[in-house]
């Protein structure tokens, strides 16, 4: 394997007595789509800034392209940035906005418009060239921005929350342009955002960033599937996360005894330690309620709420070990507050979460 | 009852307000030598006075070149040092900010004495660029608040964008700083330019006879034979500050709206 | 910013710093400082006559003075070419005594007039008296004096050294700062009587009827200040507006007095100051949820009440610091007193600018303008430290 194109070699960055990057390790390939997740002052736009020039890191090396960029200020980096709210330049047209990268590298007239014609036309915005960024939609702008910092094809793109200010609709539109083109141009993109279903859409990876610290990094389903710790788990989607310590444990199954008797039957993986403390986190849609064999964890429990949601029925169910969230496709008319059922769950939908 | 109180109020403020502006504009237009209602005919008289006689031609000359000196002296020194503040990046920002204000808030009569002592001890007393000194320390706040507004209104982010598509610093400042920035400093001199018009304190002070601006024309007139050149003089400072004022609100209304979003 | 950039973007900083804070300290700080040590220095007689002064420190004061110091002030006599700074020295000295003028007319003459030693005592009979040396020692004490700032506050040093007050007739600067703190009094009291009303009228409404209130306030503020002075004297002129409208409508027989008296200076600069009473008070007025006053009603407060407990005591702020705006402006304003006031209505400004202007005792002017100066700044810090608390936008 290549070595990868974007390195963060023990990377921290205080500001005055503020760590807000701690010993970051952080590896990014060629035409790879990255994502850093995590919730505000995590530490994830920092990176982003520091990728971009417009902050130096405290110690460690940033490496694009094998070389060292630590020192490097913003315009000679080469890269494309598409700020949150767009950043776009008020005073001038469209087209002035696009061409601008083009200019500052001195490219000739005739070839600039060309490119920004194409730049536009690829964002379906080749008619509003003579338009001022204020006389354009939300999505249009950012689509400008895109064109903007695409442009003049460079190595790496990075974005901060581009897709923050505009409406669900339009968001979910941009996130497949964005990976459209991702695919299309071989694109290396670093995308920061707070929106984890975004991440979980768009990227090739996930970084999850707490408190200054990568908690995990991994494709998609590995971040959602197999949260690597409490934070994870409960950062992305929504789980049930059941304390308890490791009892036996055999080839296939291990068991784990809870705090008020019951037990939980999930699949033994390496790094299971017989009376250890473990959090299980259970996905509430991969809970049922009707029991059959191959499901070998069940929690009789009574039906606490129970909410409307269109497209599925949220439960809270209660059970002598555990409150459990379920999302049901069930429509059962017939479940209602009260009601005495029993969650159940396969071994595979349990997570022995770090 | 409540209702009609405060509509009859609010008419009661509006027309004190209003009425001083409204009756001196037409008495510029009297034939009488006397400044009152009614006005026996309508001539342009006093208009005329106003530019042939020699005192008022040569102060309206005076102004203009005042206001022109101040105007320039107090916007590049306001502009720079609000550019200078901007971010707070120095030690005493905070400070500078606010000593800058203080030409406003000090007397004028109390800066005034100040400046004769100094300027005659300088030298620069009695002449053209003593009094455009004062007029222009006078008009300085008006240029470093409005222009420090402007750059406070600036997208940090913008800069940022112009930096990461290759435009090295001194670019980012040329071709997106300072072309936001311009409608701030454009009401800033305008503001300089209203404010040595109608400075008459200092211009006591520290001005000879061959410096007499309009303004203390305008004095010295009203103290001591006021005649309706007063009101002529006074029909032209209103539709210029119209004048002023429309542009500045146009300038404004312009970078409002390229600097709104989506 | 790489670490080269954050140092280059402060040395960038500093120099568009400081063309601006040299400016300033040029043409701002140093006429203040100018005026500051112009009224507590008095070094006219120290420069001027150095070897009396000299020999005043040699005399016990008790001794005859004409053998120690008489012989000095002949040869510094003689020695000065400078007809104005011994014209300086000779007002100053009659200041302290009066009867000096022709005292030192006559000495000077003698002096002049001859060479060699010159007994003063045979110039005139008076330089026996202790009392004129007295003076001279005096004067050539020190280079600072606090003869001026005592003097603007109607006090002066007797002989003994000791503060007393100056006799009524000597001076009245007590009273123009009283007239001054009761002129501008009256004018913020105006101010917040119309201005505050005003104000709740323009945030209530809104659309056009606003738009007119705030043009009708803020016209003004963009009028040339000698416009609108000159506008009041055409409205309230003996034939002016006012009265021919009065007697037209048969409320008065003849014209009443409005212009060159206490109403005609109040009336002026109510007008020239309202603008900074209502838009503080508007801006902090259009800051406050509009559903407050429904919701103390909703609670059962009346009209009168809910405005009594929450809208005043939310708006207080904005009423202080147009009051202060405006108290801080009035104590200031010179040119709208001077055109439209009598000799009554003069102002502390006014007596500044006398000073300066038509008696060149800029010692006086500069001590009266001290006292005017704290004042402003003591106002202005107090406005500063409450409008900075949160920001009401003017």
């Amino acid at each position: 394997m290549s070595d990868p194109y974007i390195l963060f070699q023990n990377v921290s960055k205080s500001f005055g007595p503020l760590t807000v990057i701690k010993d970051l390790d952080l590896a990014i390939d060629k035409g790879e789509f990255v994502s850093l997740l995590g919730p505000s002052g995590s530490g994830k736009t920092t990176i982003l800034m520091m990728l971009a020039g417009f902050e130096n890191p405290t110690s460690g090396a940033v490496i694009v392209g094998g070389q060292h960029v630590e020192r490097l200020p913003p315009h000679k980096r080469n890269m494309g940035v598409v700020f949150q709210s767009y950043a776009l330049f008020p005073h001038m047209t469209v087209a002035e906005n696009v061409a601008f990268p083009l200019n500052m590298r001195g490219i000739a007239k005739a070839d600039s418009a060309a490119r920004v014609q194409r730049a536009l036309d690829m964002v379906q915005l080749g008619a509003y060239k003579e338009r001022k960024p204020s006389q354009l939609s939300g999505g249009q702008q950012q689509r400008v921005a895109l064109a903007r910092a695409l442009v003049f094809e460079p190595a790496v793109v990075l974005m901060d929350e581009p897709l923050g200010a505009l409406d669900k609709q339009l968001r979910e539109q941009m996130q497949l342009d964005i990976r459209e083109l991702h695919k299309r141009l071989g694109l290396t993109i670093v995308f920061v955002t707070h929106d984890q279903s975004e991440a979980l859409t768009m990227s090739d990876r996930i970084a999850v960033f707490n408190h200054g610290k990568i908690e995990q990094i991994g494709r998609p389903s590995e971040i959602y599937e197999r949260p690597g710790t409490r934070f994870v788990a409960e950062f992305i989607g929504e789980t049930n996360l059941v304390e308890g310590v490791i009892g036996t444990v055999a080839k296939d199954r291990t068991t784990i005894a809870l705090k008020h008797g019951g037990k939980l039957v999930v699949e033994t993986r390496p790094g299971l330690v017989e009376g250890a403390p473990a959090s299980v986190s259970i996905r509430p849609e991969r809970i049922h309620f009707d029991h059959t064999a191959e499901r070998e964890n069940d929690f009789p429990g009574t039906v606490l709420d129970r909410v409307y949601h269109g497209d599925h029925v949220r439960v809270v169910l209660d059970t002598p070990d555990h409150r459990f969230i379920i999302k049901s496709d069930h429509r059962m008319g017939v479940l209602d507050e009260g009601d005495k059922v029993s969650a159940s769950f396969t071994p595979n939908a349990c997570w022995v979460v770090g | 009852m409540f209702k009609a109180s405060r509509i009859i109020f609010g008419l009661l403020v509006v027309v004190f307000l209003m009425a001083p502006l409204l009756v001196i504009l037409p008495l510029g237009f009297t034939d009488s030598i006397f400044l009152n209602y009614p006005m026996p005919g309508f001539s342009l008289r006093w208009f005329r006075e106003l530019f042939t006689a020699d005192s008022w031609r040569r102060a309206i000359i005076n102004s203009l070149i005042v206001g022109t000196g101040t105007t320039i002296l107090a916007t590049v020194l306001g502009t720079l040092a609000a550019l200078g503040l901007r971010d707070r990046l120095l030690p005493f920002s905070g400070f500078f900010k606010t000593a800058f204000l203080l030409p406003m808030v000090v007397p004028a009569v109390v800066l005034g004495v100040g400046m004769q002592l100094l300027f005659v001890r300088l030298g620069v007393a009695y002449t053209y660029p003593g009094v455009i000194i004062a007029h222009t320390v006078l008009a300085i706040p008006f240029v470093v608040v409005n222009v420090s507004a402007a750059l406070d209104g600036i997208d940090r982010r913008v800069e940022r964008a112009a930096a990461s598509l290759g435009a090295p610093p001194a670019t980012v400042f040329w071709k997106v700083t300072l072309p936001l920035a311009i409608p701030g400093v454009l009401s800033g001199a305008v503001f300089a330019f209203a404010t040595s018009l109608d400075e008459v304190v200092l211009t006591l002070f520290v001005a000879g006879p061959n410096q007499r601006t309009l303004a203390r024309q305008m004095f010295s007139t009203i103290r001591e034979n006021i005649s309706p050149a007063i009101a002529s003089a006074a029909f032209l400072f209103i539709v210029g500050t119209i004048i002023l004022a429309l542009f500045t609100l146009y300038v404004r209304a312009k970078a409002q709206k390229s600097a709104r979003r989506g | 910013m790489s670490a080269g950039g954050k140092y280059r973007r402060h040395v960038a900083a500093a120099l568009m710093l400081m063309p601006l804070v040299i400016f300033l300290g040029l043409f701002f700080v140093w006429p203040i400082v100018s005026m500051l040590s112009e009224a507590v220095s008095d070094p006219v007689v120290v420069k001027t006559l150095p070897s009396t002064t000299e020999a005043a420190r040699r005399w016990d004061h008790a001794s005859p003075a004409v053998p120690i110091m008489g012989q000095a002030l002949v040869d510094d006599i003689r020695a000065t070419t400078d007809d104005q700074a011994m014209g300086d020295v000779v007002r100053r000295l009659n200041s302290a005594k009066s009867g000096f003028r022709t005292l030192m007319m006559k000495t000077l003459s003698a002096a002049r007039g001859s060479t060699g030693p010159l007994d003063l005592t045979t110039v005139d009979p008076r330089w026996q008296d202790n009392g004129y040396w007295e003076a001279i020692a005096a004067a050539s004490g020190s280079r600072y004096t606090d003869r001026n700032l005592l003097a603007a506050l109607d006090y002066t040093r007797n002989p003994q050294g000791q503060i007393e007050a100056l006799p009524p007739s000597a001076s009245n600067n007590a009273d123009i700062f009283k007239r001054t703190f009761v002129i501008s009094g009256l004018v913020t009291l105006m101010c917040i009587a119309i201005g505050y009303p005003f104000a709740m009228l323009a945030a209530s409404v809104t659309g056009w009827k606003r738009q007119l209130l705030l043009g009708a306030v803020l016209l003004p503020l963009w009028t040339s200040l000698l416009v609108r002075t000159a506008a009041w004297i055409i409205l309230l002129q003996d034939q002016g507006l006012i009265n021919s409208l009065l007697q037209a409508l048969h409320l008065t027989s003849g014209p009443l007095p409005l212009l060159f008296n206490r109403m005609g200076v109040v009336i002026a600069m109510t007008h020239v100051l309202l603008p900074f009473m209502v838009l503080p008070i508007f801006s902090v007025l259009i800051g406050i949820p509009g559903n407050l006053m429904p919701a103390a009603q909703s609670l059962g407060a009346s009209k009168l009440r809910a405005f009594w407990h929450v809208l005043l005591p939310l708006s207080l702020r904005g009423v202080a610091s147009g009051a202060l705006l405006v108290f801080m402006s009035a104590i200031g304003y010179y040119i709208t007193p001077a055109l439209v006031g009598g000799p009554r209505d003069q102002m502390i400004s006014a007596v500044i600018a006398f000073y300066s202007l038509n008696t060149a005792n800029w010692g006086m002017a500069g001590a009266l303008g001290i006292i005017l100066l704290a004042a402003t700044l003591a106002l202005y810090a107090v406005y500063h430290r409450l409008t900075n608390d949160r920001p009401v936008k003017v």
